[in-house]
């Protein structure tokens, strides 16, 4: 049986643009009182009062009076749907302030009602917010139902009927006309008209409304279009004042790469790039862009690379606000730490690599690996990501360990060759012989001794003479 | 032991066979040995005092230039840590190594890192770093010529104190007048002869032979010349022009 929870957060075109309590805050529409803070309702503002009478009652109390910002209000539900998203998967925005929730499917998971409902009330909370809660077998019961002072816990398995029969017809504003004529008829609550027979109640009062008390009964489906949580991830934060440390903005990188965090773990998505862009009092924009070599969820080892590159960065200007922007997500790959090794590796190995790099730069970190050729210098790959792994077949001869990273000229004095000293051949030749589509190489592989006893790796090219070394036996 | 599975043991719901406190005691014996690993020279592993390197604390190689040997001295060490499947960290190595030799050995290249800072402070920090993380089995890292005070060296030995991994810092013969924390500090003064110069609570300030007979057979790591043929002295080297 699915079971919706509503939550109409009334006081949020009030909440999403001030949430002090400190002085009176009142949202105006059209000169109206639209909702008021506590503070406000303390002073006797109410609802629907006009911009005067406010005025008259404030006197000489701090108060602030701002207009409706529908903008901000949708973007706060969109990110309240983002933070629902975690506890259900079914759930959509529902007029213009409140959230439904299908929690019939998760009460399991959650092992119980009231432990879903604190959850829910927890994350409310902390985020600022203020709800009613109403629940129901269907949307617009749970709605209306968020308008009854009922306890939710003890109520909600009583018939729909009864739960809803005392409420009065009034919530309904989008049917005035209807409940007006209903209200002429003395009929005033949901009661009377459910002891209506349903036919003479569709005659009286249009089809319309009686689709709509057809949808709160839940004997006419009310599809409504599932939340899909956004493809790509933003949020920002205003300081409100100017920093102009670099450590002051940690807090609110720590913060912003949490809700990253909640996010990819709820949307089951990884990242391998994120996006800083600081902005500045003067309105200049600073981009800083920090990778990570595998795609993770961890804000950890995020909040590690980010602080690397915070510590390199000169603010020309103070910052007032910081935003955090992930384009790039991809489907999320879980890897497992080996339980039984007694190695006290704590971090996967790609954090170490990410550190190294986002500090000395992508180019300061090379691999290794070797390629099935002959000559050396093609035999020897280096890269940034992914060296060649050929293998191959061992070479059995003496190779050094490290290999320059070209041939240099040795010179000769009077039959012998100098580097860094005399050097004498020890061990050769060993002919390499390659390339002779391209360009032709043959050379004479020598071992040579210096004059302290150090070992090279000396050749003597074949086709245009000269001799060269190439590594050092180390 | 593994913070996860003491998690698991500490739960009450877990079974455990009477022989657990026999296990434990065979696992910590095996984290001793484990914390010393085997120079793979059995003339060196004598003369070092826990048998072979130490790991957690630094160990100072001073060698002007290369081709004396004082990599394949760590080569066993570098072969016996591949199998940990952790980076092998090379910091401002002085050129590439050859990746073949290092897969004839038995080392897996994928474990190595080459890292080239720009700037002594890079240098430096990239090192410490290398040495905290825990996800390198060693760490080789080449400080250079430049001159770096005790603070700055001791910050690398805490750092490699903290770690389980292999930490070696080369560094030029001049070093050796000047002091310097690390555990142990070796010199390569000629081809396959270590001097150790300085051992914590062990032997100092004596030559060590490493014996060629002890290379693997048929690994192409230059230790042993091979005799060649003919004599080079008799022949110079213009007569293969």
């Amino acid at each position: 049986m699915s079971l919706w929870l509503c939550l109409r957060f009334h006081p949020l075109p009030l909440q999403c643009l001030n949430r002090s309590e400190k002085l009176a805050v009142a949202v105006l529409v059209k000169q109206r009182v639209f909702r008021a803070n506590d503070y406000a309702a303390a002073l006797g503002i109410r609802e629907g009062m006009g911009a005067a009478t406010v005025r008259a009652l404030l006197a000489d109390e701090p108060a602030q009076l701002l207009e409706r910002d529908p903008d901000a209000e949708v973007r706060s539900l969109q990110q309240l749907c983002c933070w629902a998203y975690s506890i259900t998967p079914s759930l959509h925005s529902y007029r213009e302030d409140c959230l439904q929730l299908e929690i019939g499917s998760c009460i399991t998971l959650y092992k119980g009602l009231h432990r879903l409902l604190a959850e829910v009330h927890n994350g409310i909370r902390s985020r600022g917010f203020q709800a009613e809660y109403g629940l129901a077998e269907t949307p617009s019961a749970a709605w209306l139902l968020s308008f009854s002072h009922a306890d939710l816990l003890t109520s909600y398995q009583q018939p729909l009927r009864e739960r809803l029969a005392p409420l009065p017809l009034s919530l309904l504003p989008d049917y005035s006309n209807e409940v007006d004529s209903l209200r002429r008829a003395g009929l005033n609550t949901f009661g009377c008209l459910f002891s209506l027979p349903p036919t003479a109640l569709a005659r009286r009062c249009g089809a319309g409304f009686s689709r709509f008390l057809q949808q709160v009964l839940g004997q006419h489906a009310d599809l409504r279009r599932d939340y899909q949580p956004p493809a790509t991830f933003t949020d920002e934060y205003w300081f409100g004042y100017e920093v102009r440390a670099n450590n002051e903005l940690l807090p609110a990188v720590q913060l912003l790469l949490q809700s990253l965090c909640r996010f990819l773990r709820n949307t089951q998505l990884q990242t391998t790039e994120i996006n800083w862009q600081l902005t500045g009092v003067d309105r200049s924009l600073r981009t800083i862009c920090v990778r990570s070599t595998s795609g993770h969820s961890d804000s950890q080892s995020w909040y590690q690379l980010t602080r690397i590159r915070l510590e390199q960065l000169e603010l020309k200007t103070g910052v007032e606000g910081v935003t955090l922007r992930c384009d790039r997500l991809d489907d999320s790959q879980l890897e497992n730490i080996d339980l039984f090794s007694a190695r006290t590796q704590r971090e996967p190995l790609f954090a170490l690599l990410d550190r190294l790099r986002s500090r000395l730069g992508l180019q300061a970190v090379e691999k290794v690996g070797c390629r099935n050729e002959h000559l050396p210098e093609l035999a020897l790959h280096v890269c940034q990501d992914t060296p060649a792994k050929d293998g191959g077949e061992q070479p059995r001869q003496q190779r050094p360990f490290w290999l320059m990273p070209g041939p240099r000229k040795l010179s000769r004095k009077r039959s012998h060759l100098y580097w860094q000293g005399k050097l004498e051949l020890v061990y050769g030749p060993e002919r390499i012989e390659d390339n002779w589509w391209q360009e032709a190489v043959s050379r004479d592989y020598y071992v040579a001794r210096g004059e302290r006893g150090q070992h090279y790796w000396v050749f003597r090219d074949r086709l245009h003479g000269g001799w060269y070394i190439h590594g050092i036996f180390a | 032991m593994n913070e996860a599975l003491q998690q698991v043991i500490n739960r009450n719901d877990t079974w455990q066979g009477h022989f657990s406190s026999q296990g434990l005691c065979s696992n910590s014996d095996g984290h001793r040995q484990q914390n010393t690993l085997s120079s793979g020279y059995s003339t060196l592993d004598a003369e070092l005092q826990h048998g072979g390197w130490a790991r957690g604390s630094s160990i100072e190689m001073l060698s002007d230039g290369c081709g004396l040997g004082s990599m394949g001295l760590f080569l066993p060490a570098m072969e016996a840590l591949s199998a940990e499947g952790r980076w092998q960290v090379f910091i401002a190595p002085p050129f590439t190594p050859y990746a073949p030799l290092l897969e004839a050995r038995g080392i897996d290249t994928e474990q190595i890192l080459l890292v080239h800072p720009k700037s002594r402070e890079d240098l430096l920090w990239a090192t410490e770093q290398a040495l905290r993380s825990t996800t390198s089995s060693a760490v080789f890292s080449w400080l250079g010529a430049h001159n770096y005070s005790y603070g700055e060296l001791r910050k690398l030995q805490l750092a490699a104190t903290g770690s389980d991994s292999l930490s070696v810092l080369f560094r030029p013969l001049d070093a050796a007048h000047n002091h310097a924390p690390a555990s142990l500090r070796l010199q390569m003064r000629e081809y396959r002869k270590v001097h150790i110069l300085k051992q914590r609570g062990g032997n100092q300030h004596l030559d060590v032979e490493l014996p060629p007979a002890e290379d693997v057979p048929n690994q192409p790591q230059l230790w042993e010349v091979p005799v060649w043929q003919e004599s080079p002295q008799t022949q110079p080297a213009f007569a293969f022009a």
